[in-house]
């Protein structure tokens, strides 16, 4: 059964140089105990989306009207953007979802000890006691494998290594015991040796607390080593989504094989790179129907630049927007 | 066959100090210690490391762009030969000419006030490689359009660019004085996947064309394997392992490079690289552990390790390795 579902998200941003579509038609499930990744290039709306389930976007931004957020949170169940107080968000904020952020030295606040902030998030989302939401925290930080997290529970976020402030922050994303964690690039910064430590962590998190992960990354070989199932995502839309397996061995959409063509990969040192041509284009020139097909080796004239290709489910759960699918599944 | 190395360095050491003192030395952070590297003409020549390993300021030193505490780099094309640890002013200028850099990150690198055609000019510019106007219009045409920049971008300011056309107005500013050897810096790092490899493309294509040198400083180990022909690791302000790009990924020697390699996440799901995870983070350079640097790390050390520091041996042609276990 699934914890979160997102149904015909849109999001769109109003700015001065015009109303900017950020994220258009954007519907997926997660379920307990699951990871889905999201990947996509700069641009391609993934952190808006993650934001969008906390309602974490800025003031100008404009949900669409059809679009819908619901997350279960035990007996019962929250339409996120209904809620329109940042006092009704406490249940969402930090309580049902948490999130760890990229770059972990912005993220904590510099002048608070570590301690003090995960014990005032405890405090506002549970009915610890101070004494208990200390003791929880140490808890949780050796958990995650800090060395001496009694020391480190009094220390500021300076005082830690990269490494082991992402470790820190996800200490706090899981104290309060999340329904959904979202992590947004939570590797990025991170060294390739202190990144496997830290996936390999949060692998053993899911297993042990048993929520769902929307794991989002630039990275599709990080994205195969955590996820169970993908969306791809590029301008805003998703153009394919499957089990990990099935997206990244039999990709289906142009722009999913242009990515791992585009990839340099170890064991084929030999294989010529193949960039995607051109450049993403800028929101504000947002192509008209299939958004890919200003770069697609495949578009097809006056049918991909005309209208929008719909969801195609062409295998078991494996799912890609684009003509050049349809028409196989058409004929078969 | 010898043929001369473009740029011999020996025994290379970089130290910056930490803060003042009033008494005394104040403790000072080893960024590169006792690094040796032939960099041959025409090589591809890659860097990695983790942050902290000291793979830029070995790039800034080469190109004299921090101070060198001790050892020697001789740069040496067939025409002229410079001892860069020990440069006239004057021969630093004609130096410049010759040994260029380009940057990571192509949004803090090009200035927002200057249009693309002033930007890829200044060089010249400043150097004073062109006579008029004329001649330097010429050459910044010239150089961008092996670019693949258009007389339309020349005019623009760079807030109209993308990252990677940015990228590439960057490079044709590097280029346009014709150095023959060039220190890129991470310069794909800033880059998305689809783009970086037409950047990549592009570097190894301009390679061919105009016969250039490049060290190609990165943290992503694939990159380099397809990009360069030989690879140097680092670790911690050391060379822990060099070889010809294949011998190094068929065939890596030292635990370090061995770790490395295994910790880049694989694109197959079954495939999670379990074996060879590193305990712990990179130690400081302020206080750098006695004998093999990588010892706190490594899953082979032994009291030898500890304290004595182990030679930089060849293992076969070209592929050098310093460990104490590596036969």
């Amino acid at each position: 059964m699934s914890i979160l579902s997102v149904q015909n998200l849109d999001v769109l941003f109003n700015t001065d140089d015009g109303i900017i579509t950020a994220v258009e038609n954007v519907s997926f499930e997660i379920k307990e105990g699951e990871v889905l990744g999201l990947v996509g290039e700069s641009g391609s709306g993934k952190s808006v989306t993650a934001k969008s389930l906390m309602q974490l976007n800025p003031s100008n931004t404009i949900y669409g009207e059809k679009s819908s957020i619901l997350l279960k949170n035990d007996a019962e169940e929250l339409d996120v953007l209904s809620m329109k107080s940042a006092k009704d968000l406490v249940v969402v904020r930090g309580g049902s979802i948490s999130m760890i952020f990229q770059e972990p030295m912005a993220s904590f606040a510099p002048a608070i000890t570590i301690g003090n902030q995960m014990v005032e998030q405890l405090l506002i989302h549970t009915s610890l006691s101070k004494r208990e939401s200390s003791e929880l925290s140490v808890e949780m930080l050796e958990r995650v494998g800090i060395n001496e997290p009694g020391k480190r529970f009094f220390q500021y976020a300076f005082e830690l290594s990269g490494g082991m402030r992402q470790r820190a922050m996800i200490a706090m994303a899981l104290s309060t015991k999340p329904k959904v964690l979202i992590a947004d690039e939570p590797t990025t910064a991170l060294d390739v040796t202190i990144q496997a430590q830290v996936l390999d962590l949060m692998k053993d998190l899911v297993s042990e607390f048993g929520m769902a992960i929307l794991f989002i990354t630039h990275d599709l070989g990080v994205i195969a080593q955590v996820a169970d199932r993908v969306s791809v995502m590029y301008l805003g839309r998703i153009v394919e989504s499957g089990p990990v397996r099935e997206v990244l061995n039999t990709p289906a959409h142009p722009y999913t094989k242009g990515l791992l063509n585009a990839l340099p990969k170890l064991d084929a040192l030999d294989d010529p790179l193949t960039p995607i041509p051109g450049d993403i284009p800028s929101p504000l020139e947002r192509p008209s129907g299939c958004v890919f097909h200003t770069r697609c080796p495949e578009a097809i004239a006056d049918r991909c630049d005309a209208s929008i290709p719909s969801q195609t489910e062409f295998a078991h759960r494996h799912t890609a927007s684009c003509f050049a699918i349809e028409n196989v599944s058409e004929a078969t | 066959m010898t043929q001369t190395p473009l740029v011999h360095i020996e025994n290379l050491s970089v130290e910056f100090p930490l803060g003042r003192k009033l008494l005394g030395k104040p403790p000072m952070l080893m960024a590169v210690n006792d690094v040796s590297m032939d960099i041959m003409p025409g090589q591809f020549y890659g860097l990695v490391g983790e942050s902290g390993s000291g793979k830029t300021t070995l790039g800034l030193a080469i190109l004299r762009a921090v101070p060198i505490s001790s050892g020697k780099i001789l740069f040496d094309d067939s025409e002229v030969s410079y001892d860069i640890s020990n440069i006239s002013q004057i021969d630093l200028k004609n130096y410049r000419k010759l040994a260029q850099l380009i940057f990571q990150d192509p949004y803090a690198a090009l200035s927002p006030r200057m249009t693309v055609r002033d930007i890829i000019a200044e060089p010249l510019e400043v150097m004073g490689l062109t006579q008029n106007r004329e001649e330097t219009d010429e050459k910044v045409r010239e150089i961008a359009a092996k670019c693949r920049l258009n007389l339309e971008h020349l005019r623009r300011f760079p807030h109209a660019f993308s990252g990677g056309q940015r990228q590439r107005i960057s490079i044709a500013r590097t280029l346009v004085c014709n150095p023959n050897f060039v220190v890129a810096d991470e310069s794909v790092a800033a880059l998305d996947v689809s783009i970086q490899a037409d950047i990549l493309n592009l570097l190894q294509s301009l390679q061919d064309e105009l016969g250039l040198t490049f060290m190609f400083i990165s943290h992503d180990l694939s990159v380099v394997a397809h990009i360069c022909d030989h690879v140097a690791v680092m670790y911690l302000g050391t060379l822990v392992e060099s070889a010809p790009t294949r011998k190094l990924f068929d065939n890596p020697s030292h635990p370090y490079t061995k770790a490395l390699l295994s910790a880049i996440p694989s694109l197959d799901p079954d495939d999670s690289g379990k074996a060879q995870k590193l305990e712990g983070e990179i130690p400081s350079p302020v206080n750098p552990p006695s004998g093999c640097r990588f010892h706190t790390r490594c899953p082979l050390a032994e009291d030898r390790c500890r304290n004595e520091v182990p030679l930089w041996r060849e293992l076969s042609e070209g592929h050098s390795v310093a460990c104490h276990f590596t036969q």
